[in-house]
């Protein structure tokens, strides 16, 4: 079980260790300035505290390792509000981490997100998996520039040796081709599964305890493994048809779809299979609705049927979601449409500024689409405007800050004593507001301006009184979907709307109101869906539909996970087989370091100092040991996760096993790419579609995972190098006044 | 109605070093210090407290900005190594520790001040005379012809930080760009007075090292840019671009005063006259012929607009820092006021592109010929790439320093040693005139000396931090290291590899010893050699003007430090 972690924190299990570590008087760690030298070898040679902190805080995200996640609920305890998260971003958002690891740990954490939005949850994992390992080495006594020097030359030699892992995206292209299930054979299968599992009883109420009442305490974690699990077989099953079967039966991100009622899911799939294409990836040639051209009705981008027929990339985006798949319809989509535009501009690679997100909840999630264009929520004042716009081609304006009477640009200074004498004091004149709100309204209204898009937040009145004179004005927008609209319809971003002329309105846009793949009408209450779309616009938005609230969030990192994913692999152009092929190879390779005998520091070209010299090899093996154990830990308790092995211990002893095989077999490489090549690294399938045998092959990004591993080894050597806190700032006199202050020495 | 308080007399404290408080507190730093120093070091968190930023560091400079020393004389002593950093940027912990050190060790003498601070300015001379001579042992000269010294300099300071978080490849590879760097900042064509160009580092948080890289000229974050759209510069005759550099603000706000109060008339807007007065501007530089305008601070969207559609680029926000390399890079002076706008302030700029880094967007100014470059400085974590920055400067101000006395001395502990034992072996060979002159007893000068040497020994002690055993050997003074954990042996020679700074190996018997702190060392009989074989590459080398000055700065304070006799502390 995991450890209850509180919010707001007042005591969280780190400093607690810490604190315990700290009450046996061992250990004066956290100082003002620096303990006793005796003192603080002391620490480093028993528990560092750092490292406890890093170990203790990572223990709490080990559910979100590999495809099978359990969510979390974290609950406020002063607001009785609760969150559910299932990523290790969310959760270390959500914790209080004042300690200086905790720190240094979230900001790993989220500068990994930043590039990658993948891997957050490896990083964490392995911060702790190997802070644990190299405490178990200051316990035997291993000094801590062995442990640096080893560990970081270890990583970078594992790095170098899994690069003959990495398949080109050209080759997995080819292989996900070939290797595609025949779809008729599949179809039945995967549609009697599907319904199956969604119409289960015992799935519905599984969800439905799952949702009444979890396990709360504090904050709580659905960690209902063995369950858990089958469940998610069950849905995630009917996507081995992917392509055909897809199309068949609505992918289900996961439990929440059971709320659904089975009949409805269904349905839709009945519906959509009606539908067919848009008229932008129509296979056929023509799409059953196109009758009308170049109208912009048909906005909802569908994947193709066929997967020979449809992008590559959308196998790939497959492959790399590892059975996310929110967002995988959506990603083929985008990837189609953008392809479609890449043959023109000449690159291979996925536009990420060009797609923008929209949440609707209040809809199942079978109506996530992506559609061509903005698509956004405006009130129903607004949206009878867009009524009015119907078929129009309309005169757009992007405004590029608020559209406030008080915003100046960044880096005005607002004059302070500036006084304003009035000579002749006019009476029926109004309020200074309301010259201002005529006057930016006349502008509109002159230029014939009919949608202004702002990046800012946009005055009240003004948005009302444009309501009412026909204006559709939207804010806040982001800074890409200006870009893209400022693209093709030529209209210049303006801060003022005073610096207005000809030249900066655009033309081309079309304004309707956004609908469901059924047509079914749009009833979210206070919000209405819209869409804004000009012709030949790259921008596309992904809507997201949910019908749960606490979800909207979750659905919404899924979606830019997956696509983050795809547009690395892109980058990288390759990715790494996945389903523990890269981990299982750097465990052997730690073998063969292991048996290196030690290099003679005056032999070759080696760095001079002395000071970091290669250590004896005592140390080496033990050190080697440690940073293996962290990818062991890794592998078991992924397939713990999915319940491939019922303990960790069980899980460990089946990696020993085929770490065991592949060394034995003299080329752990070959042999390693030769089971994945069979699609069953680990024994009994990795993946999330393991159940239905070969065929569907998992990835993983290159970059993202060797910068998670490389990040979280910095994090835990430069904490492992710290001996003394130094707290400076009104905290000190604090601490002096405090009863722990003996804990701390001042200067 | 105001109450007056008496003032309180001054606190007059005499005899400040012998004060538990002061020992306890000067302790303390000197294990700060000495836990810090060198490639194996230990880093200390720096933070609030209560959820500011951490920094994670080993630099003496960034430990002395946040150090709050309440300690007087302590305060004496982190002043005078933080002017020293400022000064040579290299060489702070030696000269912090150094300090301490002496202090310690003279301090439990039986000698007087006045008689220890003669015989340690004598001392002194007598390492800066031996330094400077040609005979000295721990020096090697820098040749500028070839880049191996100057590799092995850049190397050495990047190495001597842990909290960069290098690997070896990083480390080749910021070397190559630190030294490539500093070689741009070398003008080509040398007039009388030669002076050093600039390079201006650029951060780029969160990537990897490897994605580091130097480019000439100057690069101007720019949000804004679109890409894909190419850049229309409007040109010279001669395919110049003109460019106009204002570090006046020209954000339209110009007319708020600073004090005083401004009346207007209902109706007038003083806004709208500054950006008329803007647009004014915007006129004479399209009508001037201005292809590029670079502000400081803030344009005025509407001025931006103008110019923009009038084929005139403006990069605004360049800040404050760059308007110096700009100006020079350029030739352009900058207008300070957009009233003092003349023919005579452009210059001019061979080519203008847009740099995509990570996920920034730059514009980059390339000049014909220059001195001024850009190093883009990525690291993947803010408390790494912090700790890298000020490790960057650090090796470009050791370059600098360099070139000016091309001599570097040999680091790792050896050059501490070496003068260690070079002084041990004078101070046993100097003629009774000297102590007549110094007003001391040989005893006394004995004493000193040995305090001073085991100072500096303790300078080269402090570069182990795990166990281990440091050796110097009888031949060259050189430090040596034996790694813990090794069995125990009979003979040095079996465990030792290469002396600290790497130029000696364990090829002959070279009677090595246990460097200990306490006990008086054996004088070794003649002057420590210099080592035969001179290898350049893959040495620690120590920036030898910093050093000579941190030896010299560690000797004054701690002689200032021995000589206070009273504190007197205003308490009001």
């Amino acid at each position: 079980m995991f450890p209850l972690l509180a919010w707001p924190v007042p005591s969280q299990p780190a400093a607690a260790t810490a604190r315990s570590g700290g009450a046996q008087r061992a250990v004066p760690r956290r100082t003002r300035c620096c303990p006793l030298p005796m003192a603080f070898r002391d620490v480093n040679a028993r528990r560092h505290i750092g490292l406890q902190q890093l170990s203790s805080l990572a223990s709490a995200g080990r559910a979100f390792l590999g495809p099978m996640k359990s969510h979390k609920f974290i609950v406020d305890e002063s607001t009785n509000q609760s969150t559910l998260i299932c990523s290790a971003v969310r959760l270390i958002e959500s914790l209080d981490l004042t300690s200086a690891a905790g720190q240094l740990l979230n900001e790993t954490i989220q500068v990994q997100n930043k590039e990658f939005k993948t891997g957050m949850s490896t990083l964490l994992f392995l911060v702790g998996a190997w802070s644990s390992a190299v405490v178990e080495c200051l316990q035997q006594n291993v000094p801590v520039s062995a442990i640096v020097s080893v560990m970081s030359e270890g990583l970078n030699s594992c790095c170098e040796r899994v690069q003959c892992l990495q398949i080109s995206i050209h080759d997995v292209k080819k292989e996900l081709c070939s290797s595609r299930v025949r779809p008729n054979a599949f179809e039945c299968k995967a549609c009697q599964v599907g319904c199956d599992s969604l119409l289960n009883p015992r799935g519905l109420l599984y969800f439905q305890k799952c949702i009444s009442e979890p396990e709360v305490i504090s904050i709580s974690c659905c960690s209902h493994q063995g369950d858990d699990c089958h469940f998610n077989k069950g849905l995630v099953s009917p996507l081995v048809g992917f392509g055909s079967a897809a199309s068949l039966v609505k992918p289900e991100g996961d439990r929440s779809s059971s709320v659904i009622p089975g009949s409805d899911v269904i349905a839709s799939s009945c519906i959509k299979q009606k539908l067919t294409h848009s008229r932008h990836f129509s296979t056929l040639g023509k799409s059953h609705f196109s009758g009308q051209q170049g109208n912009f009705q048909e906005y909802l981008l569908k994947p193709s049927a066929d997967p020979c027929e449809c992008s590559d990339l959308g196998h790939l985006a497959m492959a790399l979601s590892h059975g996310n798949q929110t967002g995988v319809k959506l990603l083929q989509s985008i990837v189609e449409y953008q392809q479609e535009r890449a043959e023109c501009r000449g690159s291979s690679q996925l536009n990420i500024t060009e797609v923008v997100t929209c949440s609707l909840l209040g809809l199942p999630e079978s109506y996530s689409c992506v559609s061509q264009g903005f698509v956004t929520l405006v009130s129903p004042e607004q949206a009878k405007v867009i009524k009015h716009f119907k078929d129009k081609s309309l005169w757009i304006l992007l405004v590029d800050g608020d559209l406030t009477e008080q915003y100046r640009h960044l880096g005005f200074n607002r004059p302070h004593n500036v006084r304003t004498i009035l000579e002749h004091p006019n009476l029926e004149g109004g309020r200074a507001g309301d010259t201002w709100l005529s006057r930016m309204l006349d502008i509109l209204v002159s230029f014939e301006v009919n949608l202004v898009l702002v990046k800012g937040s946009v005055c009240k009145n003004l948005l009302d009184r444009c309501t009412a004179s026909r204006i559709l004005v939207i804010g806040p927008v982001p800074r890409d979907v200006l870009c893209a609209f400022g693209e093709v319809t030529g209209a210049q971003p303006v801060t003022y709307l005073s610096q207005l002329n000809p030249s900066c309105a655009g033309n081309g846009a079309q304004a309707e109101l956004w609908e469901a793949s059924d047509g079914r009408a749009m009833d979210l209450g206070e919000l209405v869906p819209v869409r804004i779309d000009v012709r030949g616009i790259p921008l596309l938005t992904a809507v997201l539909t949910t019908a749960v609230a606490s979800k909207v969030q979750l659905l919404e990192d899924q979606f830019w996970t997956s696509l983050y994913r795809l547009h690395h692999a892109l980058k990288d152009g390759k990715v790494f087989p996945g389903g523990g092929a890269v981990e299982l190879l750097c465990l052997s390779h730690i073998q063969v370091l292991t048996e290196q005998p030690v290099r003679p520091a005056k032999a070759g070209k080696e760095f001079p100092s002395p000071w970091l010299a290669t250590p004896v090899a005592e140390y080496k093996s033990l050190v080697l040991q440690a940073l293996a154990s962290g990818w062991k830990r890794y592998l078991s308790v992924v397939m713990c996760n999915m319940a491939k092995a019922p303990s960790e211990l069980e899980a460990r002893a089946l990696v020993d096993h085929h770490l065991k095989k592949a060394v034995d077999c003299g080329s752990p490489s070959a042999y390693i790419l030769e089971l994945f090549r069979r699609g069953d690294v680990l024994g009994g399938g990795f993946g999330p579609f393991a159940d239905h045998g070969e065929g569907l092959k998992v990835y993983d990004n290159v970059a993202a995972k060797t910068e998670a591993w490389r990040r979280a080894l910095d994090l835990v050597l430069l904490v492992l190098q710290t001996d003394a806190e130094i707290i400076t700032g009104p905290k000190r006199n604090e601490l002096l006044n405090s009863p722990v202050s003996s804990e701390f020495m001042f200067l | 109605m105001s109450r007056l308080e008496a003032k309180k007399p001054p606190l007059f404290i005499s005899e400040p070093l012998t004060k538990d408080t002061v020992c306890q507190s000067l302790l303390l730093l000197s294990r700060i210090f000495k836990s810090s120093y060198g490639p194996a070091g230990r880093l200390k968190q720096l933070h609030n407290g209560v959820g500011g930023c951490v920094c994670t560091t080993s630099q003496s400079s960034a430990l002395l900005r946040h150090l709050s020393v309440s300690s007087p004389v302590l305060r004496v002593l982190t002043a005078s190594v933080q002017n020293h950093v400022s000064r040579c940027s290299d060489c702070g912990l030696f000269t912090a520790i150094l300090c301490c050190s002496l202090i310690e060790n003279f301090r439990s003498l039986n000698v007087a001040p006045c008689t220890v601070i003669k015989i340690t300015k004598n001392l002194l001379s007598l390492c800066t005379d031996y330094l400077k001579s040609e005979a000295c042992g721990c020096r090697v000269s820098v040749d500028f012809s070839s880049v191996e010294t100057l590799v092995c300099l850049v190397r050495s300071v990047l190495t001597s930080k842990p909290a960069c978080m290098l690997n070896k490849t990083e480390v080749e590879h910021l070397t190559t760009l630190v030294l490539k760097a500093f070689l741009f900042t070398v003008p080509c064509h040398v007039e009388t007075n030669a002076v050093l160009g600039k390079c201006v580092i650029i951060p780029v948080k969160g990537r990897r090292v490897m994605d580091s890289t130097v480019l000439p000229g100057l690069l101007i974050e720019t949000p804004e840019i679109q890409l894909g759209k190419p850049l229309a510069v409007k040109r010279t005759g001669s395919s110049m671009i003109k460019i106009a550099l204002f570090c006046a603000s020209m954000s339209g706000d110009s007319f708020s005063p600073e004090e005083g109060t401004i009346a207007v008339r209902h109706g007038t807007s003083l806004e709208m006259s500054e950006l008329n007065q803007l647009l004014n501007v915007g006129k004479q530089l399209v009508h001037d012929g201005v292809g590029l305008v670079v502000c400081q601070k803030v344009i005025h969207p509407a001025l931006k607009q103008y110019l923009k559609e009038n084929h005139v680029m403006a990069v605004d926000r360049a800040g404050l820092s760059l308007m110096e390399p700009l100006s020079r890079m350029t030739g352009s002076k900058p207008v300070a006021s957009i009233h003092s706008l003349s023919p005579g302030c452009y210059g001019s700029l061979k080519d203008v592109s847009i740099e995509r880094v990570a996920s920034k967007h730059f514009v980059h100014l390339i000049p014909g010929d220059t001195v001024i470059c850009s190093l883009i400085l990525c690291n993947r974590s803010e408390t790494a790439w912090d700790e890298l920055k000020r490790v960057c400067e650090t090796a470009e101000h050791v370059l600098q320093l360099t070139m000016k006395e091309p001599l570097a001395l040999l680091g790792g502990g050896c050059t501490e040693t070496h003068l260690a034992s070079y002084i041990r072996y004078k101070s046993s060979s100097l003629s009774t005139s000297t102590f007549q002159d110094l007003g001391c007893s040989q005893t006394q000068y004995q004493l000193v000396a040995d305090g001073f040497c085991r100072s500096l020994e303790s300078v080269a002690r402090s570069l182990n931090h795990d166990g281990g055993e440091i050796l110097t050997d009888m031949v060259y003074g050189h430090c040596w290291f034996v790694p813990s954990g090794l069995p125990s042996v009979s003979n040095w020679s079996d465990v030792v590899s290469k002396c600290g700074c790497g130029i000696n190996g364990n090829t002959e018997d070279l009677s090595w010893r246990i460097l200990e702190g306490q006990s008086c060392s054996p004088v070794i009989q003649g002057c420590p050699k210099e080592p035969s074989v001179k290898v350049t590459d893959f040495l620690t080398l120590d920036c030898f003007a910093a050093k000579c000055s941190g030896l010299q700065v560690a000797l004054e304070t701690a002689n200032l430090v021995l000589d206070l006799s009273y504190v007197i502390e205003d308490q009001n």
